[in-house]
């Protein structure tokens, strides 16, 4: 499956909602969507293109916006497919892939905690990795990691 | 243990919040599920056992016959947790298998902390098992010790500076010996416990 491929088999469920399609090594393509089309694109790729595994759901901080991102497997075709939106920096939502994969679980769940990306209608959106009630979100450029310096070593008289 | 709502600064981190307020870096403490442990021990069972318990430590705690029995008692049989945490686990062990044989020094670990005496904590704290550590740590029944096993145990090692991990466990529990390495070799390990045993035999209260 060639990016053109993926261009023409979308374009008629989602109009002006798809911006595009553009060749990444070693996958099928990287289809870049409005966060609105999620859930009718996601359905699109699983149903009629036939990429029935979501192998990954990733995000990244660009600092004025957030990009969010799925990795699709098709047996059929034997290839992955990137799927990525990008989302304001204020308020980064999209629709959870729940519905559609149910593999999107752990995968939105560990999205949110690290790189705060909410998802809507999730049906379980704890924490994954850190604790419940963890305070921060460790991978957005805005969190700053300790420096050694400020570590004491307490002591204790035996 | 407290309810009360940690207030984390922004742009603070995880443990610097934790040395600010001595909580862990949570927003809300109640949304953590904490197990609660009344700590009985089992002389208190009986409250004239603990009557003339505490009276023969009381007069003769300091004597040159009880309490050196019960250092010899209890170094020569130190239980250590059985569990591990990180990679230093896997040298944990070796050093209780056939080669090395921790346990000619009496040491067998034991999968119940309220058998042991004895927490090696084997490897990464993450900020996640913090609060299981404490807990299994308050389980333990006095007297207790502890001793922080390789460079991640002793001040976070490698990942000293990541987001999820606990900068030494001493910032949780009180730590008698550090043991180096990375991991260290099951001879440093058995050495990290023959210096604790020096400990407990010097011991006077
Ligand atoms: S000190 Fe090294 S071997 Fe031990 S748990 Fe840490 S990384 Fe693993």
């Amino acid at each position: 499956m060639q990016p053109d491929d993926l261009a023409k088999a979308l374009a008629p469920r989602l109009g002006d909602r798809l911006l595009g399609v553009e060749t990444f090594v070693g996958t099928a393509g990287r289809v870049r969507f409005r966060p609105e089309a999620a859930l009718d694109l996601f359905r699109a790729v699983r149903d009629e293109l036939g990429f029935r595994h979501l192998s990954m759901v990733g995000g990244i901080d660009w600092v004025d916006h957030r990009e969010v991102f799925y990795v699709a497997w098709s047996d059929d075709a034997r290839q992955y497919v990137i799927l990525s939106a990008d989302l304001p920096a204020d308020s980064p939502h999209i629709e959870s892939a729940t519905p559609v994969w149910e593999s999107a679980n752990w995968h939105e769940r560990e999205a949110w905690e690290l790189l705060d990306i909410g998802f809507d209608h999730h049906p379980d959106l704890r924490h994954l990795l850190m604790p419940d009630g963890y305070a921060f979100h460790p991978l957005l450029r805005s969190f700053k990691l300790h420096e050694p310096e400020e570590l004491e070593v307490k002591q204790r008289s035996v | 243990m407290t309810a009360a709502p940690t207030v984390v600064k922004p742009g603070t981190t995880p443990a610097e919040s934790y040395r600010l307020t001595g909580e862990l870096p949570m927003v809300d403490q109640a949304a953590v599920p904490f197990i609660e442990i009344e700590t009985v021990r089992a002389r208190e069972f009986i409250p004239a056992a603990k009557e003339a318990f505490s009276a023969m430590i009381v007069e003769q705690g300091q004597s040159k016959v009880i309490r050196p029995t019960f250092n010899w008692a209890g170094r020569n049989s130190l239980f250590p947790l059985h569990w591990g945490l990180a990679c230093c686990a896997i040298e944990f062990a070796a050093a209780f298998s056939a080669r090395f044989d921790a346990e000619r020094f009496g040491i067998v670990p034991r999968s119940s902390p309220r058998q042991c005496d004895l927490m090696i904590v084997n490897g990464t704290v993450t900020w996640k098992v913090a609060h299981k550590l404490i807990t299994l740590y308050e389980q333990m029944p006095e007297p207790k010790w502890v001793i922080a096993m390789g460079n991640c145990a002793t001040g976070g090692g490698p990942f000293r500076t990541a987001y999820s991990v606990v900068p030494g466990v001493d910032k949780l529990v009180p730590v008698d010996i550090y043991i180096a390495g990375c991991p260290p070799r099951p001879e440093a390990m058995i050495d990290g416990i023959l210096k604790l045993e020096t400990l407990i035999r010097e011991r006077k209260e």
